[in-house]
């Protein structure tokens, strides 16, 4: 599926076309699932957030007129935002990640064996300007879902002293990747 | 984690809220916050997407992992429980969801047709003529719209049902055939009936099933071709 596939299919989504919407959860599905896995680190938890996230999808289509993302973009956005909305509103994040992972296929997708296979995109890079551990903080949060507060336990420092030493990475990684 | 710098002020402002967002980092309470500044400005909703695009080279990261078979079935029972489940039609193209349109739209449509209709149609129709109706509604939106198509004249008449456009907002009607991009009818007129004519490859052109539907664009129209706004309304043409 091309990223101009996709769009017709959340543009037709959009208009109340449930074929649509079949092909895009056949083509997309994966990856979203993916995504809700790896935050919540629960599967049913994750299988749940899934369906929440496809009844999103066909409510929310039109939304994706008005966006700048790429179509897959946006799909992993709301997916994304669902999974740490759910993370918020609950007490403890399940930890058991491995344990969710394992009934998972680990082989790496090809976006991720592109990466692996030398054609570093610039963020990357631009993490790698960070100290270790800031740039760690940053891509927990991005793929792990982890807040100020989980981070602020996991390096053992106030909760302020986190957020400001994120922000100013924040900062640094947004100067880096404009120049 | 120590280093230089660390007496410099600490960053503050729309973007930062931006960034926080994107990658997950507040609480309940604050991401509910910057969700409805998301909704409610443009501005920061672009400064969202912005971030959205620095860090997506990160989500190749994500592992995809195919879903337990029942889930798509569940999502359907969920959206559609009135309903049975959306199986594949044989031979029925892209809109099949028209047949869900019909019995959604038909109940108020039959009473309004007729009615409605009448202005449009003149008494002696010629064979090749066809004349084609479409309810234009969508979930979470009050914007209804019937539209008439007479492929003799070449033009749609529009009947206004309900919703207005904000102000410095226009209504814009497309048409989509097929697998097509929507092409643009024009701005739609304010008022309760208005005519207005389809583009030329379009005059005799149009078949069951094509869609019609009107975005919120910018006052005159969308400056790109191409609808920018949300689908506020949208139907298959049916047989009247």
């Amino acid at each position: 599926m091309t990223p101009q596939d996709i769009t017709k299919l959340i543009v037709r989504t959009s208009m109340r076309d449930r074929e649509a919407f079949d092909l895009l959860y056949r083509n997309t599905s994966a990856k979203l699932f993916g995504v809700c896995l790896r935050v919540l680190g629960d599967r049913a938890e994750a299988e749940e957030a899934l369906q929440e996230v496809f009844v999103k999808i066909w409510t929310k289509a039109d939304r994706f007129a008005v966006s700048d993302l790429s179509p897959i973009s946006w799909l992993v956005a709301v997916a994304r935002n669902h999974a740490v909305d759910r993370v918020r509103g609950r007490k403890h994040k399940t930890t058991d990640i491995d344990a969710a992972l394992d009934v998972a296929d680990p082989s790496p997708t090809p976006e991720a064996m592109v990466v692996a296979g030398g054609q570093r995109e610039q963020v990357y890079v631009c993490l790698d300007e960070l100290e270790a551990d800031r740039a760690a903080a940053v891509r927990g949060a991005y793929l792990d879902g982890d807040s100020y507060l989980d981070l602020a336990a996991r390096h053992n420092v106030p909760l302020n002293t986190m957020r400001t030493w994120l922000r100013r990475s924040l900062m640094k990684l947004r100067e880096c990747l404009e120049r | 984690m120590s280093g230089a710098g660390e007496m410099e002020r600490e960053p503050e402002g729309d973007d930062v809220l931006a960034a926080e967002y994107v990658l997950g980092l507040q609480t309940a309470e604050e991401r509910a916050a910057a969700q409805r500044r998301v909704e409610e400005s443009r501005d920061f909703a672009r400064l969202v997407d912005g971030w959205e695009m620095r860090f997506w080279p990160l989500a190749a990261e994500f592992v995809e992992v195919t879903p337990p078979a029942g889930i798509k079935a569940q999502i359907d029972r969920r959206l559609f429980s009135s309903s049975a489940p959306a199986t594949v039609k044989q031979g029925s193209g892209f809109w099949s969801s028209l047949a869900v349109w019909r019995t959604l739209a038909l109940g108020s449509l039959a009473a309004l047709v007729a009615f409605v209709a009448l202005p449009f149609i003149d008494p002696p129709a010629p064979q090749s003529r066809e004349q084609m109706v479409a309810s234009l509604a969508a979930e979470g939106s009050n914007v209804q719209y019937i539209v008439m198509y007479d492929s003799q004249t070449g033009e749609v008449g529009l009947s206004h049902l309900s919703g207005e456009p904000a102000t410095g907002r226009d209504f814009q009607l497309w048409v989509i055939k097929g697998t097509n991009a929507p092409k643009s009818v024009g701005i739609v007129p304010g008022g309760q009936t208005a005519r207005i004519a389809l583009p030329d490859a379009m005059t005799k052109a149009m078949e069951i099933g094509d869609v019609f539907a009107i975005s919120v664009e910018p006052a005159g129209g969308s400056p790109t071709g191409q609808p920018t706004g949300p689908v506020v309304a949208a139907g298959g043409l049916t047989e009247i």
